[in-house]
Protein backbone atom coordinates (compact mmCIF):
# COMPACT_ATOMS: atom_id res chain seq x y z
CA UNK A 1 0.00 0.00 0.00
CA UNK A 2 0.80 3.17 -1.20
CA UNK A 3 0.68 6.89 0.36
CA UNK A 4 -1.43 9.44 -0.98
CA UNK A 5 1.05 12.08 -2.98
CA UNK A 6 -1.33 13.77 -5.15
CA UNK A 7 -5.33 15.34 -4.33
CA UNK A 8 -7.93 16.90 -6.87
CA UNK A 9 -8.85 20.19 -4.70
CA UNK A 10 -11.63 21.91 -7.26
CA UNK A 11 -13.60 20.84 -10.43
CA UNK A 12 -15.23 22.65 -13.37
CA UNK A 13 -17.90 22.06 -15.72
CA UNK A 14 -20.08 23.45 -18.43
CA UNK A 15 -23.31 21.57 -19.48
CA UNK A 16 -23.15 18.80 -22.60
CA UNK A 17 -25.24 18.80 -26.01
CA UNK A 18 -24.90 20.72 -29.19
CA UNK A 19 -24.13 24.27 -28.39
CA UNK A 20 -23.39 25.87 -32.05
CA UNK A 21 -23.37 29.25 -30.75
CA UNK A 22 -20.37 28.46 -27.92
CA UNK A 23 -17.21 27.96 -28.66
CA UNK A 24 -14.47 25.30 -27.89
CA UNK A 25 -13.03 28.16 -26.38
CA UNK A 26 -15.86 29.92 -24.54
CA UNK A 27 -16.51 26.38 -23.20
CA UNK A 28 -12.48 25.70 -22.11
CA UNK A 29 -12.27 28.85 -20.30
CA UNK A 30 -15.65 28.95 -18.37
CA UNK A 31 -14.79 25.15 -16.93
CA UNK A 32 -10.77 26.19 -16.39
CA UNK A 33 -12.35 29.19 -14.28
CA UNK A 34 -14.88 27.41 -12.53
CA UNK A 35 -12.51 24.83 -11.31
CA UNK A 36 -9.49 27.28 -10.70
CA UNK A 37 -12.61 29.55 -8.16
CA UNK A 38 -13.69 26.16 -6.89
CA UNK A 39 -10.34 25.63 -5.46
CA UNK A 40 -10.19 28.74 -4.19
CA UNK A 41 -7.28 29.62 -6.10
CA UNK A 42 -6.22 32.17 -8.74
CA UNK A 43 -4.81 31.77 -12.18
CA UNK A 44 -1.71 32.44 -10.94
CA UNK A 45 -1.56 29.74 -8.76
CA UNK A 46 -1.61 27.29 -11.57
CA UNK A 47 2.16 25.71 -12.03
CA UNK A 48 0.99 23.56 -15.14
CA UNK A 49 -1.70 24.01 -17.57
CA UNK A 50 -2.79 20.14 -19.06
CA UNK A 51 -5.30 20.39 -21.97
CA UNK A 52 -6.19 16.98 -23.53
CA UNK A 53 -7.01 17.20 -27.41
CA UNK A 54 -9.69 17.92 -29.21
CA UNK A 55 -10.99 16.51 -32.24
CA UNK A 56 -13.44 18.51 -34.25
CA UNK A 57 -11.05 22.00 -34.85
CA UNK A 58 -7.55 21.00 -35.45
CA UNK A 59 -7.15 24.93 -35.04
CA UNK A 60 -8.64 24.72 -31.34
CA UNK A 61 -6.75 22.05 -30.90
CA UNK A 62 -3.23 23.87 -31.92
CA UNK A 63 -4.46 26.78 -29.52
CA UNK A 64 -4.33 24.32 -26.59
CA UNK A 65 -1.25 23.06 -27.42
CA UNK A 66 0.46 26.46 -28.09
CA UNK A 67 -0.83 27.79 -24.49
CA UNK A 68 -4.07 29.55 -25.76
CA UNK A 69 -5.80 28.93 -22.48
CA UNK A 70 -2.61 30.60 -20.15
CA UNK A 71 -3.05 34.07 -22.40
CA UNK A 72 -6.85 34.09 -22.10
CA UNK A 73 -6.33 33.15 -17.97
CA UNK A 74 -4.10 35.59 -16.68
CA UNK A 75 -1.26 32.85 -16.05
CA UNK A 76 1.65 34.80 -18.43
CA UNK A 77 5.08 34.49 -16.97
CA UNK A 78 3.72 32.49 -13.53
CA UNK A 79 2.51 29.40 -15.32
CA UNK A 80 5.86 26.81 -15.88
CA UNK A 81 4.31 24.98 -18.87
CA UNK A 82 1.80 24.22 -21.06
CA UNK A 83 1.90 20.57 -22.38
CA UNK A 84 -1.11 18.53 -23.90
CA UNK A 85 -1.63 15.00 -23.07
CA UNK A 86 -3.55 12.92 -25.22
CA UNK A 87 -4.95 9.04 -24.83
CA UNK A 88 -8.45 9.74 -26.56
CA UNK A 89 -11.04 8.30 -24.10
CA UNK A 90 -8.36 7.41 -20.93
CA UNK A 91 -7.17 11.32 -21.10
CA UNK A 92 -8.89 11.65 -18.05
CA UNK A 93 -7.11 8.91 -15.80
CA UNK A 94 -3.78 9.50 -18.12
CA UNK A 95 -4.22 13.48 -17.15
CA UNK A 96 -4.67 12.35 -13.84
CA UNK A 97 -1.90 10.26 -13.16
CA UNK A 98 0.42 12.56 -15.02
CA UNK A 99 -0.14 15.53 -13.04
CA UNK A 100 -0.23 13.46 -9.69
CA UNK A 101 3.52 12.40 -11.12
CA UNK A 102 4.70 16.20 -11.38
CA UNK A 103 3.21 17.03 -7.72
CA UNK A 104 3.92 14.41 -6.32
CA UNK A 105 8.05 14.33 -7.37
CA UNK A 106 8.18 18.53 -6.72
CA UNK A 107 8.34 19.60 -10.44
CA UNK A 108 5.00 21.34 -9.93
CA UNK A 109 2.18 22.92 -6.62
CA UNK A 110 -0.53 23.01 -8.86
CA UNK A 111 -1.82 21.34 -12.29
CA UNK A 112 -4.85 22.22 -14.37
CA UNK A 113 -6.74 19.56 -16.30
CA UNK A 114 -8.88 20.34 -18.69
CA UNK A 115 -11.08 18.91 -21.78
CA UNK A 116 -13.14 20.99 -24.50
CA UNK A 117 -14.49 20.16 -27.75
CA UNK A 118 -17.33 20.75 -29.96
CA UNK A 119 -17.23 17.08 -31.58
CA UNK A 120 -21.40 17.61 -31.16
CA UNK A 121 -22.03 19.96 -33.92
CA UNK A 122 -20.44 18.29 -36.14
CA UNK A 123 -22.42 17.11 -39.54
CA UNK A 124 -23.68 13.61 -38.45
CA UNK A 125 -21.93 11.66 -40.80
CA UNK A 126 -18.80 13.34 -40.21
CA UNK A 127 -18.62 12.35 -36.60
CA UNK A 128 -18.93 8.84 -37.67
CA UNK A 129 -16.34 9.05 -40.14
CA UNK A 130 -14.24 10.71 -36.96
CA UNK A 131 -14.66 8.03 -35.18
CA UNK A 132 -13.72 5.27 -37.59
CA UNK A 133 -10.30 6.33 -37.74
CA UNK A 134 -9.69 6.87 -34.01
CA UNK A 135 -7.53 3.71 -33.46
CA UNK A 136 -8.88 1.72 -36.70
CA UNK A 137 -6.30 1.16 -38.83
CA UNK A 138 -6.03 2.61 -42.29
CA UNK A 139 -4.48 -0.45 -43.89
CA UNK A 140 -5.75 -3.17 -41.87
CA UNK A 141 -9.72 -2.45 -40.93
CA UNK A 142 -11.05 0.42 -42.81
CA UNK A 143 -11.41 -1.29 -46.14
CA UNK A 144 -13.94 -3.42 -44.80
CA UNK A 145 -15.84 -0.64 -43.42
CA UNK A 146 -14.87 -1.14 -39.55
CA UNK A 147 -16.53 1.83 -37.47
CA UNK A 148 -16.58 2.76 -33.89
CA UNK A 149 -20.20 1.23 -33.06
CA UNK A 150 -18.41 -2.30 -34.93
CA UNK A 151 -15.78 -1.74 -31.91
CA UNK A 152 -18.69 -1.63 -29.16
CA UNK A 153 -20.29 -4.15 -30.82
CA UNK A 154 -17.70 -6.64 -31.51
CA UNK A 155 -16.64 -6.62 -27.85
CA UNK A 156 -20.46 -6.81 -27.06
CA UNK A 157 -20.81 -10.12 -28.60
CA UNK A 158 -17.86 -11.53 -27.18
CA UNK A 159 -18.68 -10.57 -24.03
CA UNK A 160 -22.29 -12.07 -24.45
CA UNK A 161 -20.73 -15.35 -25.58
CA UNK A 162 -18.46 -15.60 -22.63
CA UNK A 163 -20.35 -14.25 -19.59
CA UNK A 164 -24.03 -15.41 -21.11
CA UNK A 165 -25.50 -11.99 -20.75
CA UNK A 166 -28.71 -11.08 -22.32
CA UNK A 167 -29.38 -7.94 -24.37
CA UNK A 168 -31.82 -6.74 -22.09
CA UNK A 169 -29.22 -6.69 -19.22
CA UNK A 170 -26.50 -4.24 -21.89
CA UNK A 171 -29.95 -2.63 -22.58
CA UNK A 172 -30.58 -1.94 -18.58
CA UNK A 173 -27.25 -0.39 -18.24
CA UNK A 174 -28.65 2.83 -20.51
CA UNK A 175 -31.68 2.56 -18.35
CA UNK A 176 -29.70 2.91 -15.07
CA UNK A 177 -27.61 5.92 -16.70
CA UNK A 178 -30.17 7.68 -17.60
CA UNK A 179 -32.03 7.64 -14.19
CA UNK A 180 -28.72 9.07 -13.40
CA UNK A 181 -28.92 11.73 -16.16
CA UNK A 182 -32.11 12.72 -15.19
CA UNK A 183 -30.72 13.92 -12.12
CA UNK A 184 -28.20 15.79 -13.87
CA UNK A 185 -28.26 19.41 -14.97
CA UNK A 186 -25.09 19.38 -17.56
CA UNK A 187 -26.73 16.65 -18.94
CA UNK A 188 -27.86 16.03 -22.66
CA UNK A 189 -30.15 13.62 -22.33
CA UNK A 190 -32.53 14.06 -19.09
CA UNK A 191 -36.05 12.29 -20.61
CA UNK A 192 -36.92 8.98 -19.47
CA UNK A 193 -36.05 5.92 -20.82
CA UNK A 194 -37.73 2.44 -20.35
CA UNK A 195 -36.06 -0.78 -21.17
CA UNK A 196 -38.62 -1.17 -24.13
CA UNK A 197 -37.02 2.87 -25.46
CA UNK A 198 -33.92 0.57 -26.11
CA UNK A 199 -35.07 -2.87 -26.87
CA UNK A 200 -37.29 -1.39 -29.76
CA UNK A 201 -34.50 1.26 -30.88
CA UNK A 202 -33.34 0.54 -34.22
CA UNK A 203 -30.24 -2.40 -35.07
CA UNK A 204 -26.80 -0.23 -35.61
CA UNK A 205 -24.67 -3.51 -35.64
CA UNK A 206 -25.63 -6.59 -33.60
CA UNK A 207 -26.39 -6.74 -30.86
CA UNK A 208 -26.17 -3.06 -30.44
CA UNK A 209 -29.14 -0.99 -31.16
CA UNK A 210 -29.19 2.74 -31.49
CA UNK A 211 -30.21 3.47 -27.92
CA UNK A 212 -26.30 1.02 -27.11
CA UNK A 213 -24.77 3.86 -28.81
CA UNK A 214 -23.28 6.45 -27.55
CA UNK A 215 -23.75 10.44 -29.27
CA UNK A 216 -21.55 13.12 -29.48
CA UNK A 217 -21.79 15.88 -27.90
CA UNK A 218 -20.39 19.76 -27.31
CA UNK A 219 -18.79 19.98 -23.72
CA UNK A 220 -15.83 20.52 -21.29
CA UNK A 221 -14.59 20.02 -18.04
CA UNK A 222 -11.37 20.70 -15.63
CA UNK A 223 -10.13 19.57 -12.34
CA UNK A 224 -6.68 20.93 -10.37
CA UNK A 225 -4.33 18.56 -9.15
CA UNK A 226 -2.17 19.76 -6.19
CA UNK A 227 0.00 18.04 -3.10
CA UNK A 228 -1.97 15.67 -1.14
CA UNK A 229 0.26 17.09 1.67
CA UNK A 230 -1.32 21.26 0.75
CA UNK A 231 -5.00 19.44 0.17
CA UNK A 232 -6.17 20.14 3.12
CA UNK A 233 -4.96 23.62 3.48
CA UNK A 234 -6.58 25.03 -0.35
CA UNK A 235 -9.94 23.05 0.20
CA UNK A 236 -12.27 21.99 3.09
CA UNK A 237 -13.50 18.84 0.28
CA UNK A 238 -9.58 17.61 -1.26
CA UNK A 239 -10.42 13.84 -3.03
CA UNK A 240 -7.38 11.72 -2.76
CA UNK A 241 -5.67 9.92 -5.54
CA UNK A 242 -5.17 6.63 -3.71
CA UNK A 243 -4.17 4.13 -6.75
CA UNK A 244 -3.81 4.45 -10.15
CA UNK A 245 -3.04 0.89 -12.68
CA UNK A 246 -3.82 0.41 -15.97
CA UNK A 247 -2.63 -1.75 -19.04
CA UNK A 248 -2.17 -1.09 -22.84
CA UNK A 249 -3.76 -3.88 -24.41
CA UNK A 250 -3.75 -3.22 -28.21
CA UNK A 251 -4.00 -0.37 -30.69
CA UNK A 252 -6.28 -2.49 -33.45
CA UNK A 253 -9.03 -4.38 -31.16
CA UNK A 254 -9.20 -7.34 -33.53
CA UNK A 255 -4.96 -7.83 -31.97
CA UNK A 256 -6.83 -7.94 -28.78
CA UNK A 257 -7.05 -11.58 -27.18
CA UNK A 258 -9.37 -11.69 -24.44
CA UNK A 259 -12.05 -9.13 -25.38
CA UNK A 260 -14.65 -10.35 -22.76
CA UNK A 261 -12.14 -8.95 -20.07
CA UNK A 262 -9.78 -6.02 -21.77
CA UNK A 263 -6.84 -5.24 -19.02
CA UNK A 264 -9.29 -4.26 -16.54
CA UNK A 265 -9.15 -7.22 -14.41
CA UNK A 266 -5.09 -7.10 -13.83
CA UNK A 267 -5.42 -2.86 -13.32
CA UNK A 268 -8.06 -3.54 -10.81
CA UNK A 269 -5.92 -6.06 -8.57
CA UNK A 270 -3.16 -3.96 -8.98
CA UNK A 271 -5.36 -0.92 -7.97
CA UNK A 272 -6.85 -2.34 -5.16
CA UNK A 273 -3.28 -3.50 -3.65
CA UNK A 274 -1.62 -0.19 -4.19
CA UNK A 275 -4.91 1.57 -2.39
CA UNK A 276 -5.06 -0.81 0.77
CA UNK A 277 -8.66 -1.32 -0.33
CA UNK A 278 -11.12 -3.98 -1.27
CA UNK A 279 -13.87 -4.28 -3.52
CA UNK A 280 -16.10 -4.33 0.10
CA UNK A 281 -14.62 -0.54 0.59
CA UNK A 282 -15.96 0.73 -2.46
CA UNK A 283 -18.99 3.26 -2.30
CA UNK A 284 -19.57 4.44 -6.28
CA UNK A 285 -18.20 2.80 -9.44
CA UNK A 286 -17.95 6.26 -11.95
CA UNK A 287 -17.15 3.46 -15.26
CA UNK A 288 -16.38 4.61 -18.21
CA UNK A 289 -19.15 3.73 -20.38
CA UNK A 290 -19.39 4.84 -24.15
CA UNK A 291 -21.27 1.45 -24.72
CA UNK A 292 -23.18 -0.33 -22.09
CA UNK A 293 -20.84 -3.70 -22.16
CA UNK A 294 -17.74 -1.56 -20.98
CA UNK A 295 -19.27 -0.27 -17.28
CA UNK A 296 -20.00 -4.33 -17.45
CA UNK A 297 -16.63 -5.73 -17.60
CA UNK A 298 -15.29 -3.03 -15.19
CA UNK A 299 -17.89 -3.93 -12.78
CA UNK A 300 -16.89 -7.71 -12.81
CA UNK A 301 -13.14 -6.31 -13.13
CA UNK A 302 -13.84 -4.54 -10.02
CA UNK A 303 -15.75 -7.20 -8.07
CA UNK A 304 -18.19 -4.90 -7.10
CA UNK A 305 -21.37 -7.22 -7.84
CA UNK A 306 -21.23 -8.88 -4.40
CA UNK A 307 -20.75 -12.27 -6.19
CA UNK A 308 -23.49 -12.11 -8.51
CA UNK A 309 -22.56 -11.40 -12.53
CA UNK A 310 -22.70 -7.67 -13.87
CA UNK A 311 -25.23 -8.02 -16.12
CA UNK A 312 -27.54 -9.19 -13.35
CA UNK A 313 -26.34 -7.00 -11.02
CA UNK A 314 -27.28 -3.70 -13.08
CA UNK A 315 -31.13 -5.35 -14.31
CA UNK A 316 -31.64 -5.43 -10.87
CA UNK A 317 -31.67 -1.81 -10.59
CA UNK A 318 -28.28 -2.19 -8.07
CA UNK A 319 -26.75 0.94 -9.84
CA UNK A 320 -29.16 3.13 -10.22
CA UNK A 321 -30.14 5.93 -7.85
CA UNK A 322 -30.67 4.69 -4.53
CA UNK A 323 -29.01 1.14 -5.35
CA UNK A 324 -26.00 -0.19 -3.64
CA UNK A 325 -23.30 0.57 -6.23
CA UNK A 326 -24.41 4.08 -7.64
CA UNK A 327 -22.30 3.53 -10.84
CA UNK A 328 -21.48 6.22 -13.49
CA UNK A 329 -23.53 8.74 -11.72
CA UNK A 330 -23.71 12.13 -14.31
CA UNK A 331 -24.90 9.26 -16.75
CA UNK A 332 -21.80 8.81 -18.74
CA UNK A 333 -21.22 9.04 -22.02
CA UNK A 334 -24.33 6.95 -23.09
CA UNK A 335 -26.63 9.94 -21.13
CA UNK A 336 -24.40 12.93 -20.49
CA UNK A 337 -23.26 12.66 -24.32
CA UNK A 338 -19.51 11.63 -25.89
CA UNK A 339 -17.66 14.73 -26.16
CA UNK A 340 -14.54 13.33 -27.61
CA UNK A 341 -11.67 12.71 -25.13
CA UNK A 342 -13.71 14.68 -22.86
CA UNK A 343 -16.60 11.65 -22.34
CA UNK A 344 -14.47 10.01 -20.14
CA UNK A 345 -12.88 13.50 -18.16
CA UNK A 346 -16.78 14.33 -17.19
CA UNK A 347 -16.54 10.72 -15.35
CA UNK A 348 -13.63 11.42 -13.71
CA UNK A 349 -14.45 14.94 -12.83
CA UNK A 350 -18.14 13.18 -11.34
CA UNK A 351 -16.21 10.49 -8.95
CA UNK A 352 -14.20 14.23 -7.55
CA UNK A 353 -17.78 15.68 -7.01
CA UNK A 354 -19.16 12.98 -5.69
CA UNK A 355 -16.33 12.53 -3.04
CA UNK A 356 -16.61 16.65 -2.65
CA UNK A 357 -19.81 16.26 -1.34
CA UNK A 358 -21.39 18.93 -4.27
CA UNK A 359 -23.39 16.29 -6.46
CA UNK A 360 -26.59 18.61 -5.71
CA UNK A 361 -30.28 15.88 -6.21
CA UNK A 362 -27.89 12.85 -7.32
CA UNK A 363 -25.63 12.63 -4.35
CA UNK A 364 -24.93 9.44 -2.64
CA UNK A 365 -24.44 10.01 0.67
CA UNK A 366 -21.78 8.33 3.14
CA UNK A 367 -19.31 8.16 -0.54
CA UNK A 368 -15.85 8.21 1.05
CA UNK A 369 -13.62 5.55 -1.91
CA UNK A 370 -14.50 5.28 -5.42
CA UNK A 371 -13.60 3.24 -8.18
CA UNK A 372 -12.91 5.45 -11.71
CA UNK A 373 -12.32 3.77 -15.19
CA UNK A 374 -11.35 4.55 -18.74
CA UNK A 375 -10.46 3.38 -21.77
CA UNK A 376 -8.90 5.37 -24.82
CA UNK A 377 -9.28 4.79 -29.11
CA UNK A 378 -10.77 1.21 -29.74
CA UNK A 379 -10.20 0.36 -25.56
CA UNK A 380 -6.81 0.35 -26.28
CA UNK A 381 -6.16 0.42 -22.51
CA UNK A 382 -8.17 -0.07 -19.54
CA UNK A 383 -7.26 2.57 -16.88
CA UNK A 384 -8.77 1.62 -13.06
CA UNK A 385 -8.19 4.92 -10.52
CA UNK A 386 -9.38 4.48 -6.94
CA UNK A 387 -9.96 7.73 -5.11
CA UNK A 388 -10.72 8.87 -1.93
CA UNK A 389 -12.08 11.44 0.76
CA UNK A 390 -9.23 10.01 3.57
CA UNK A 391 -5.31 10.48 2.58
CA UNK B 1 -13.92 13.96 -45.07
CA UNK B 2 -12.13 11.47 -46.52
CA UNK B 3 -13.81 9.01 -48.51
CA UNK B 4 -12.82 5.53 -45.26
CA UNK B 5 -13.13 2.98 -47.86
CA UNK B 6 -9.69 3.82 -48.86
CA UNK B 7 -7.09 1.76 -50.55
CA UNK B 8 -4.92 -0.04 -47.87
CA UNK B 9 -1.91 1.86 -49.02
CA UNK B 10 0.72 -0.95 -47.91
CA UNK B 11 3.99 -0.13 -46.76
CA UNK B 12 7.37 -1.70 -48.25
CA UNK B 13 6.75 -4.30 -45.30
CA UNK B 14 3.11 -5.38 -45.97
CA UNK B 15 3.32 -5.09 -49.60
CA UNK B 16 3.82 -8.82 -50.01
CA UNK B 17 1.00 -9.60 -48.12
CA UNK B 18 -1.41 -7.69 -50.38
CA UNK B 19 0.55 -9.01 -53.98
CA UNK B 20 -0.36 -12.73 -52.41
CA UNK B 21 -4.27 -11.44 -51.73
CA UNK B 22 -3.96 -10.14 -55.37
CA UNK B 23 -3.16 -13.89 -56.59
CA UNK B 24 -5.96 -15.23 -54.06
CA UNK B 25 -3.30 -16.68 -51.35
CA UNK B 26 -3.51 -15.60 -47.67
CA UNK B 27 0.13 -14.99 -45.89
CA UNK B 28 1.02 -14.67 -42.42
CA UNK B 29 4.48 -12.91 -41.72
CA UNK B 30 7.24 -15.20 -40.18
CA UNK B 31 10.03 -14.09 -37.95
CA UNK B 32 13.07 -16.32 -38.90
CA UNK B 33 14.95 -15.43 -35.64
CA UNK B 34 12.21 -16.40 -33.26
CA UNK B 35 10.11 -18.27 -35.00
CA UNK B 36 6.82 -16.29 -34.42
CA UNK B 37 4.17 -15.67 -36.82
CA UNK B 38 3.47 -11.88 -37.13
CA UNK B 39 -0.40 -10.95 -37.56
CA UNK B 40 0.01 -7.46 -38.80
CA UNK B 41 3.09 -7.30 -41.09
CA UNK B 42 5.37 -5.06 -39.20
CA UNK B 43 8.25 -3.84 -39.54
CA UNK B 44 10.43 -5.57 -37.11
CA UNK B 45 9.43 -8.38 -35.08
CA UNK B 46 7.55 -7.25 -31.87
CA UNK B 47 8.38 -10.43 -30.32
CA UNK B 48 12.53 -9.79 -30.49
CA UNK B 49 13.10 -6.90 -32.61
CA UNK B 50 14.42 -8.97 -35.43
CA UNK B 51 14.48 -7.66 -38.72
CA UNK B 52 15.12 -11.36 -40.70
CA UNK B 53 11.32 -11.77 -41.42
CA UNK B 54 9.63 -13.94 -44.57
CA UNK B 55 6.39 -15.15 -45.25
CA UNK B 56 4.37 -18.76 -44.86
CA UNK B 57 1.34 -19.69 -46.46
CA UNK B 58 -2.26 -19.47 -44.49
CA UNK B 59 -4.17 -22.50 -44.55
CA UNK B 60 -6.69 -19.71 -44.72
CA UNK B 61 -8.96 -21.72 -41.71
CA UNK B 62 -9.94 -20.58 -38.22
CA UNK B 63 -12.89 -19.39 -36.20
CA UNK B 64 -14.85 -16.63 -35.34
CA UNK B 65 -13.59 -14.51 -32.55
CA UNK B 66 -16.23 -12.49 -32.47
CA UNK B 67 -18.94 -10.77 -35.23
CA UNK B 68 -21.35 -8.20 -36.27
CA UNK B 69 -23.76 -7.04 -38.80
CA UNK B 70 -23.45 -3.81 -39.95
CA UNK B 71 -26.94 -2.48 -40.21
CA UNK B 72 -27.23 1.67 -40.27
CA UNK B 73 -24.57 4.37 -39.65
CA UNK B 74 -21.47 3.08 -41.83
CA UNK B 75 -18.67 5.27 -42.38
CA UNK B 76 -18.51 7.27 -45.77
CA UNK B 77 -18.26 4.76 -48.85
CA UNK B 78 -20.20 1.86 -47.18
CA UNK B 79 -23.69 3.17 -47.64
CA UNK B 80 -24.44 0.47 -50.53
CA UNK B 81 -23.07 -2.17 -49.01
CA UNK B 82 -25.75 -2.29 -45.50
CA UNK B 83 -25.91 -5.13 -44.36
CA UNK B 84 -22.62 -5.87 -44.46
CA UNK B 85 -21.10 -8.37 -41.74
CA UNK B 86 -17.52 -7.51 -39.95
CA UNK B 87 -15.51 -10.34 -37.41
CA UNK B 88 -12.53 -10.62 -36.34
CA UNK B 89 -11.18 -14.23 -37.48
CA UNK B 90 -8.78 -16.26 -35.01
CA UNK B 91 -6.38 -18.48 -37.73
CA UNK B 92 -5.54 -21.92 -36.76
CA UNK B 93 -2.05 -20.21 -36.93
CA UNK B 94 -3.14 -18.86 -33.90
CA UNK B 95 -3.33 -14.83 -35.24
CA UNK B 96 -5.98 -12.85 -35.59
CA UNK B 97 -7.26 -10.24 -37.94
CA UNK B 98 -9.98 -8.68 -39.02
CA UNK B 99 -12.19 -9.06 -42.07
CA UNK B 100 -15.64 -8.90 -43.72
CA UNK B 101 -17.94 -12.85 -43.84
CA UNK B 102 -19.67 -12.96 -47.09
CA UNK B 103 -22.29 -15.61 -48.20
CA UNK B 104 -25.94 -15.26 -47.87
CA UNK B 105 -25.61 -17.15 -44.33
CA UNK B 106 -22.99 -14.83 -42.86
CA UNK B 107 -25.56 -12.53 -40.71
CA UNK B 108 -25.91 -15.29 -38.82
CA UNK B 109 -22.50 -16.08 -37.91
CA UNK B 110 -21.55 -16.56 -34.57
CA UNK B 111 -18.58 -16.53 -32.26
CA UNK B 112 -16.93 -19.82 -32.35
CA UNK B 113 -17.97 -20.69 -35.81
CA UNK B 114 -15.62 -22.11 -38.23
CA UNK B 115 -14.68 -19.97 -41.22
CA UNK B 116 -12.65 -20.76 -44.35
CA UNK B 117 -11.05 -17.56 -46.36
CA UNK B 118 -11.98 -16.59 -49.83
CA UNK B 119 -11.05 -13.48 -51.32
CA UNK B 120 -13.19 -10.28 -52.87
CA UNK B 121 -11.73 -7.65 -55.78
CA UNK B 122 -12.72 -4.11 -54.67
CA UNK B 123 -12.54 -2.27 -57.84
CA UNK B 124 -13.93 0.95 -55.82
CA UNK B 125 -10.13 0.93 -53.72
CA UNK B 126 -8.63 -1.03 -56.43
CA UNK B 127 -7.61 -4.15 -53.96
CA UNK B 128 -8.12 -7.93 -53.75
CA UNK B 129 -9.01 -8.17 -50.04
CA UNK B 130 -9.11 -11.38 -47.66
CA UNK B 131 -12.50 -12.38 -46.48
CA UNK B 132 -14.21 -15.20 -44.92
CA UNK B 133 -17.30 -17.41 -45.65
CA UNK B 134 -18.91 -20.07 -42.78
CA UNK B 135 -17.36 -23.50 -43.42
CA UNK B 136 -21.23 -24.89 -42.24
CA UNK B 137 -24.03 -23.24 -43.88
CA UNK B 138 -26.47 -21.88 -41.86
ZN1 LIG C 1 11.19 -12.53 -33.74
Amino acid sequence: MRRATAAVVGIGEVPSGRFPDRSELEAAVLACKGAILDAGLGPRDIDVVMPTGALASRHFNVDLIFSRLCEELGMLRSAAMNVQVMAGGASSSSMLALAEALVSTGAARTVLCVHSDAVGSLPRQMGIDLFATTGVSEEWEAPYGHNMNAVGALISQRYMHETGSTAAELSSVCVALRKWAQLNPNAMFRSPLSLEDVMTSKIVATPLRAKHCNVLADGASAFVVARASEAAAITPTPVYVRAHASKVTHYSVSQDRDLARLGFFEAAVEAYEQSGLEPKDIHIAELYDAYPVFPLIALDALRVCRGERAGSFVAAGETSPGGSMPMTTNGGMLSQGHTGAGGGVAVLVEAFRQLMGKAGERQVPGAVNAAETASGGTWMDSHVTILSKEA
Amino acid sequence: MANTASHPNPTAWSAPFWEAAAQRRLVIQHCRSCDASIMYPKRVCPHCLGEDLGWRASKGEGEIYSVTVQKAAPPTGFEDRLPYVIAIVRLDEDVQLMTNLIGSDAEHAECGDRVTVDFETRSDIGVTLPVFRLVNPK
